[in-house]
């Protein structure tokens, strides 16, 4: 759909621009909730913010565990390299790489997600619990449910590959989609900086 | 030839309309802010006001009178072309030279004035607690916190508390600095007293609080001035600056009316100083 | 079957209405645009004047106050939401291709998609006036936590804009492709029309800052509806946050309601003086600084909230008044020295550049922080707003229509009709708006449903209420003339004024993709310099 008769410059194609404009305003959704984030955090005269009694005696408290989160991380970050892969392979005109690059990743894609949702049944809060729960749930749900759109990116473009639609030349949905997965890759490490790490 | 007289009573109501606007700006600001507010901040904000004004009058003249006489001057005549100008370096670094040096002017007095009003009372400023809510007032007074003067002993507060149907009062002292803590447990209100030319919010979770002294005594009507709800447009009240004695008398009787005779004994000391 | 339906396809032609429904053109996107946004400009027209019918006396029942908070919301929710931001998608999408010379923009199914997402959105906003609890009625402000204690109308409304947030994001994206990447031959960034350039600094603040709105509108809903405590100061939340995150980006929201506007004025100005525009690159880049200090001055709506850092953002918002200024120069100096004529979008051009010049200077009041103590919040803001957004954009809107309504339907607009709805509309402007200065000085606070008698703000009410009226009754020539227009034949020619972009190369209106053949591009005239070629050399 990207030429319509007038003649389309070198480079990048009209979709990729696109795309990476559409990344700008993820970035920017992400930008909103951060700075809430920071500006509740700056202005709360505690954090965590104080519990009520009920709370406290529903067994409320605000605590996050690291070590699991701290093994997502490296999973993610880890599929980002494999995703990276991926697109290197492609662009040699190795199909074969690419597929294992990609299915490695849509694999690592699916554990981080399996091991978010378990981690969430094991916190003894919930969104409404101080702002502290809000805004935790909302980062991290707004991110895990990009990291399924990710993951769904991937799958699409696997199934693709499987068809073999991609050589060296034309590749740019598995370029777009490992751009993707980089994007919600990099939201994460700031989100676990963000959460877990700076106390 | 049809057009031409169009033409011309088209440009005299552009004209007209012109001249008559400045002159609606001129005097209708004039009427409607001459008397300046009754505090020393309100008069200090009026003359910034009148600042703005003034340059923005000029600037409106100025420009308008170019662009009326551009449209006649230069309407077409003829089927030549005008010199093809497409502008050059000196006009268009005076084009942000010019806005430059007004705003940067303007700035710098309006920061010099916020300097002035921010300009934070001493703590022997008489205190008023006010608290908004749906849709009224509260006011209240801390019986150890009157100003000038104030007995340190004395115990309790008084409260004035409104309703939509029933506008409260809030009474203060002329010629002395005095506080007011802004408050709100539900929605944002605003508290805004035209004559003090000066509104704060009232923000659930936080305090604001400002300074002022008035140097008129009577009543002034007020109201909320941020969209609260369905009753917001009858949250009013009045501000009734008084002589001090008149204040210390009204909180000895409402000490006496709220708090009972405890209390009114030490108000009323405080009255007979 | 397969094998019957191909000699019968020969024949076919689809049904009209499913051809517009299922249209990728630009050209008809935006008409469909034009069109839905015209609609929601006349349902907030009636909003308005029920408001203005409410306040135009004293302690009036007219409408109740719970009615009356909804009505006004409502209204500016219709205005901005669902006519001026999509007003500007819909003349982009018309011209932005034509005037680039391109066939189409760059995505013409996304562009469609942009489109179709807005219908859902206005009726869902509207449909809250038929729920229990009626629309919503915080303020198109939506502050917190007023707009926690509001019925469903809300969440409606919530979703709504977030759904139009996500039209105008996309849009946004398509129209920076389309411009970056699909300009004619010889055409340079820095020959591209005016309007253009103001329709690419719009579709970066769009693209930058509605998402920031999603974002805010997510943390409202969230407060609603699952428990949230963002702005909930009992669970450690924080009001002003939303006020923070909200005039993020509706402080360049303003400019997103306004630019294009410029744009078009930039457009009508030069070929009716017949000189090219004052200072091109001036105007481009003030266009670009308003867009760069657009996001740096949102905490000026935020002054007497008592947690803003004042003198930061007084003195940024002064600053935005200097590329403001630097464009009344460049219109200014376009019509010196020019040959001037004044048909009607000429006059809306002119009417523009006035009351936008009004709308400047009394936005400096509010930038003076001690000023805006005592304004802020009151009908001097209201009158500013509207003199910014009325007797900037909308009267943009209307030059844009009688310039381009030749070429887009073919055929002219009745001049006598256009004038005497100039002239009705700034005159009914004028009244309408300006006493509301005069309010604000004199304390009305607004968004007040009554005012009490004492108040002494009867009179003025009155005289603005009278105006307002006047606007409705001018929209009666103009409806009379695209009647008229409509019942004539298409009979304009390419170029019926004379003018220098390329959409006037071909014919009115245009064909499928738009161009046989392009004329050469070397200025930011091409068709001036086409007309004039064998007078004046390269300039």
């Amino acid at each position: 759909m990207a030429a319509h008769g007038t003649a389309e410059r070198q480079g990048m194609t009209n979709s990729m621009l696109g795309f990476i404009l559409f990344l700008a305003s993820e970035v920017m959704f992400f930008g909103g909730l951060f700075a809430a984030y920071f500006i509740a955090r700056a202005d709360a005269p505690a954090w965590p913010p104080p519990l009520t009694p009920e709370q406290i005696a529903e067994g409320v408290h605000l605590e996050l565990e690291v070590l699991l989160p701290a093994i997502s991380t490296g999973i993610l970050v880890l599929s980002s390299v494999t995703m990276q892969y991926a697109v290197w392979q492609i662009q040699k005109g190795n199909q074969g790489g690419m597929l294992w690059g990609l299915f490695i990743s849509l694999a690592l894609g699916i554990v981080f997600l399996a091991a978010q949702l378990y981690d969430y049944t094991q916190l003894h809060f919930r969104a409404d619990d101080t702002i502290y729960g809000t805004t935790f749930y909302t980062l991290t749900g707004f991110h895990g449910a990009h990291v399924a759109g990710g993951a769904l990116f991937i799958a699409v473009v696997t199934v693709r590959a499987l068809g073999g639609q991609f050589t060296a030349e034309n590749h740019e949905a598995v370029e777009a989609s490992s751009m993707y997965w980089h994007f919600v890759d990099v939201v994460w490490i700031a989100l676990f900086t963000v959460l877990y790490i700076i106390k | 030839m049809l057009g031409m007289p169009l033409r011309r009573r088209l440009r005299l109501l552009v004209a007209t309309v012109t001249a008559a606007l400045l002159a609606l700006l001129a005097t209708g600001t004039a009427s409607a802010i001459q008397p300046g507010g009754i505090t020393d901040e309100a008069r200090l904000m009026n003359d910034l006001f009148w600042i703005v004004t003034i340059a923005g009058l000029i600037v409106f003249g100025l420009v308008g009178a170019a662009l009326v006489y551009a449209m006649i001057r230069y309407r077409r005549q003829n089927d030549e072309l005008p010199p093809q100008f497409h502008g050059g370096g000196k006009i268009e670094a005076a084009m942000v030279g010019v806005p430059v040096l007004i705003v940067i002017g303007l700035f710098t007095i309006s920061m010099i004035i916020l300097v002035q009003i921010d300009d934070k009372a001493e703590d022997e400023a008489l205190t008023i607690d006010v608290t908004g809510f749906q849709f009224s007032w509260q006011f209240a007074y801390n019986l150890n916190d009157l100003g000038t003067n104030t007995d340190p002993n004395a115990e309790g507060t008084i409260a004035v508390i409104g309703t939509p149907a029933n506008d409260p009062i809030l009474y203060m002292p002329v010629d002395e600095p005095v506080e007011f803590l802004l408050k709100s447990n539900d929605v944002i209100h605003s508290f805004y007293v035209k004559d003090f030319l000066y509104k704060l919010d009232l923000i659930p979770g936080r305090v604001n609080s400002f300074t002022v002294t008035a140097r008129e005594t009577g009543d002034f009507s007020a109201q909320c001035a941020e969209l609260c709800g369905t009753n917001h447009a009858l949250m009013r009240f009045i501000v009734r600056v008084v002589e001090r004695d008149e204040f210390d008398a009204w909180v000895a009787a409402e000490a006496a009316r709220q708090l009972g005779d405890g209390a009114l004994v030490s108000a009323s000391g405080t009255q007979g100083d | 079957m397969a094998t019957v339906a191909v000699p019968q396809l020969s024949g076919y032609h689809r049904p009209a209405v499913l051809d517009w429904i299922m249209t990728v053109d630009h050209k008809r996107l935006g008409i469909l645009y034009l069109y839905f946004t015209l609609f929601f400009f006349a349902v907030g027209g009636i909003l308005a004047l029920l408001v203005r019918t409410q306040l135009a006396v004293a302690d009036n029942s007219f409408v109740g106050n719970d009615a009356y908070n909804q009505i006004f919301t409502m209204h500016a929710s219709a205005m901005l939401f669902l006519f001026i931001i999509p007003v500007w998608a819909g003349f982009g999408n018309y011209l932005v291709p034509l005037q680039i010379g391109a066939a189409d923009m760059a995505f013409p199914r996304i562009n469609a998609l942009s489109f179709w997402m807005l219908p859902p959105a206005g009726i869902l906003m509207f449909a809250g006036f038929i729920v229990d609890g009626g629309a919503a009625d915080g303020g198109w402000t939506a502050y917190s936590p007023l707009a926690q204690q509001t019925g469903v109308g809300m969440d409606m409304w919530i979703i709504a804009v977030i759904v139009l947030g996500m039209s105008s994001t996309i849009g946004a994206a398509n129209f920076l492709v389309t411009m970056f990447r699909m300009r004619a031959p010889g055409m340079t960034m820095f020959r591209m029309p005016i309007f253009c350039w103001t329709m690419l600094v719009t579709a970066l603040l769009q693209l930058l800052a509605t998402p920031v709105l999603a974002a805010a509108l997510v943390m409202l809903f969230i407060d609603r509806n699952y428990g949230g405590q963002f702005f909930d100061p009992n669970g450690g939340g924080n009001v002003v946050l939303w006020q923070n995150v909200f005039w993020f980006y509706s402080h360049p929201a303003v400019y997103i309601m306004i630019l294009p506007g410029m744009g078009i004025v930039s457009e009508i100005l030069p070929v009716f003086s017949r000189k090219p525009l004052f200072g091109y690159k001036a105007f481009v880049f003030a266009t670009i600084g308003i867009g760069g200090l657009g996001f740096s001055v949102w905490a000026h709506h935020m002054f007497t909230t008592g947690s803003v850092l004042l003198p930061f953002f007084g003195f940024m918002t002064f600053m935005i008044g200097v590329p403001t200024g630097v464009k009344i120069f460049n219109w200014l100096g376009t019509l010196w020295g020019g040959s001037i004529s004044f048909p009607t979008p000429m006059l809306f051009a002119i009417g523009f550049v006035s009351m936008f010049l009004i709308g400047g200077i009394n936005g400096t009041y509010s930038a003076a922080v001690p000023v805006d103590f005592a304004l802020h919040d009151t009908y001097f803001v209201v009158a500013h707003i509207h003199y910014v957004l009325f007797g900037g954009s909308v009267f943009a809107v209307f030059g844009g229509l009688y310039y381009w309504f030749p070429k887009i339907w073919g055929r002219q607009l009745n001049e006598r009709l256009g004038k005497l709805h100039f002239v009705l509309m700034f005159v009914g402007f004028n009244v309408a708006f300006f006493p509301m200065h005069m309010l604000g000085l004199d304390g009305m606070p607004r968004r007040i449903a009554v005012y009490a008698d004492s108040a002494g703000w009867e009179a003025l009410n009155m005289l603005s209420t009278g105006g307002a009226f006047l606007i409705a009754v001018s929209m009666i020539p103009f409806l009379i003339a695209v009647v008229m227009a409509f019942m004539r034949p298409k009979d304009q020619p390419d170029d019926p004024w004379e003018a220098n972009t390329l959409e006037w190369a071909t014919t009115s209106p245009p064909p499928d993709y738009n161009f046989d053949s392009l004329p050469p591009v070397r200025s930011e005239r091409p068709l001036f310099d086409a007309r004039h070629s064998g007078e004046e050399q390269g300039h």
